[in-house]
C-alpha cells in the first residue's frame, strides 16, 4: 500500500489514531489521548501525542486554535481531511482482501 | 516533575507547546509509562528539530499548487463558456475575432489549471495524471502554434506542414487539449480528491466537446441531439469552474462546520 500520510516514520499510527479522533471536531491534546484509548483501548502517550501533533501540524494537516485555559484545540485542516479519507479507504481496501483471502465476507 | 521533564525539550518546541503540553500532563497521575514517554519523545524533538520546516514547505507548495490550478481552472471555465456559447451566436465566429482571442486565453489558463491541479494529483497515479498533463500540454503548444499561423496567415487555407492548414493544426492542437481534459477527468474521478460529481461533468464535455463542435460545423448534428449543443459547452466550461472551486475548497482551511464541535 502507498503510504498515505507520509515520512512519520513510527508516529504514522498515533498521527492516523489523532486524525481520526478529530475527524468529528476540534479537540485539545487531552481529550485526543481519552478519545484514541476509548477508540482502541490502548494508551497514547502524551510525548507521543505531541510528537505526531508536531509532525501534522508541520505539515499542514491539522491547525491549531486559539487556546482555551492553556489548552489548545486543534483541528483538520481540509488537506488533512482529504488524506485521512485516502488512508481510511486503502485501509478498508487492504481489509477487504485480507477477510477475501481469508475466505470470510468483508463487513 | 512536569517542570522538569519540560526542560529536556529544546526551547524552540518549548515556546510552542510546553503550555499546553504542561496543562495537559497536569490533567492526570504521571505514570512511568507515561515519563518514558516524554523521554523518548524529548529526545525526538532534539532531533526532528533538524529537518523542522522542509515538509511543512512541501505541504505549503501543495496547497499552493492547488490554489494556483484552482484559480486558473474557475477562469478558464468562464473563459470556455464566453467562448463557445459567443461562438455559436456568431455561427463559429466569423466576424468575431475577439472569440479567437478568448480561446487562446481560455487554452493558456486550462494548461495553467491542469498543471496546478496534477501536481497535487500526482501523488496517487503519477503515470496516468502526468500523461493527462503532457497531452494538453503539448497539444497546447500545437493549438497556440495554430492560433499564431491563422494570426499571420489570415485564416489561410494554405497547406503549411505535411499538408496541414493553420486551422488544421489549431484542431489538433485543441482536439488534443479536449482528450487530455478528459484524461484529467479519468485521474480526478480515481483520485477523489477533488469533486468527482465535477470530474464527470468535465469528462462528459471533453469526450462530446470535439463531435458536437465538427457536427455544428459540418451541419451533420441530427436533429434529436441538437440539446446537445447546450448541454455539452456548459459541461466542459462548467466542470472547469467546478473543479477548481473545489480545489480552492481543499486548498484552504477545513469548513467552519467543525467550530464549536466537542473541546
Amino acid at each position: 500500500m502507498e503510504p498515505r500520510i507520509p515520512e512519520l516514520g513510527r508516529f504514522a499510527e498515533p498521527a492516523l489514531l489523532i486524525l481520526v479522533s478529530l475527524s468529528d471536531g476540534p479537540k485539545h491534546g487531552y481529550a485526543i489521548m481519552a478519545d484514541v484509548e476509548a477508540g482502541t483501548g490502548r494508551p497514547l502517550g502524551p510525548g507521543t501525542l505531541y510528537a505526531a501533533l508536531a509532525r501534522l501540524e508541520e505539515r499542514g494537516l491539522i491547525e491549531a486554535l486559539a487556546p482555551v485555559d492553556r489548552r489548545r484545540p486543534y483541528r483538520l485542516t481540509a488537506i488533512g481531511e482529504t488524506m485521512l479519507a485516502e488512508q481510511l479507504r486503502d485501509l478498508a481496501e487492504f481489509a477487504d482482501l485480507g477477510l477475501r483471502r481469508l475466505g470470510r465476507s468483508p463487513g | 516533575m512536569i517542570a522538569l521533564l519540560l526542560r529536556l525539550y529544546p526551547a524552540v518546541w518549548r515556546m510552542r507547546y510546553a503550555d499546553e503540553f504542561a496543562a495537559m500532563l497536569e490533567q492526570r497521575p504521571l505514570g512511568p509509562f507515561d515519563v518514558a514517554d516524554v523521554l523518548l519523545s524529548a529526545l525526538d524533538a532534539h532531533l526532528h528539530l533538524r529537518g523542522l520546516g522542509a515538509a511543512s514547505q512541501s505541504q505549503k507548495g501543495f496547497a499552493m499548487s492547488l490554489r494556483i490550478g484552482g484559480y486558473a481552472a474557475i477562469m478558464a471555465g468562464i473563459h470556455w463558456f464566453i467562448a463557445l456559447a459567443a461562438n455559436a451566436v456568431n455561427n463559429g465566429g466569423d466576424g468575431a475575432p475577439w472569440i479567437f482571442f478568448v480561446i487562446v486565453i481560455a487554452t493558456i489558463l486550462t494548461l495553467i489549471a491542469l498543471t496546478g491541479l496534477s501536481a497535487f494529483q500526482a501523488r496517487r497515479y503519477p503515470a496516468l495524471t502526468w500523461a493527462a498533463f503532457a497531452v494538453p500540454a503539448v497539444s497546447t503548444i500545437v493549438a497556440l502554434i495554430g492560433f499564431a499561423a491563422i494570426a499571420v496567415t489570415g485564416d489561410s487555407d494554405r497547406p503549411l506542414v505535411a499538408g496541414v492548414n493553420a486551422w488544421g493544426i489549431m484542431s489538433i492542437g485543441m482536439l488534443g487539449l479536449l482528450v487530455g481534459s478528459g484524461l484529467f477527468a479519468l485521474v480526478t474521478w480515481r483520485v477523489r480528491t477533488l469533486s468527482r460529481a465535477a470530474a464527470v461533468a468535465l469528462g462528459f464535455g471533453a469526450i462530446l466537446m470535439f463531435p458536437i463542435l465538427s457536427g455544428i460545423g459540418g451541419g451533420w448534428l441530427p436533429s434529436p441531439l441538437e440539446f446537445l449543443v447546450v448541454i455539452v459547452p456548459v459541461a466542459f466550461s462548467g466542470g472547469w469552474v467546478w473543479l477548481g472551486l473545489s480545489a480552492l475548497r481543499v486548498s484552504g482551511p477545513v469548513t467552519s462546520s467543525l467550530e464549536g464541535a466537542s473541546l
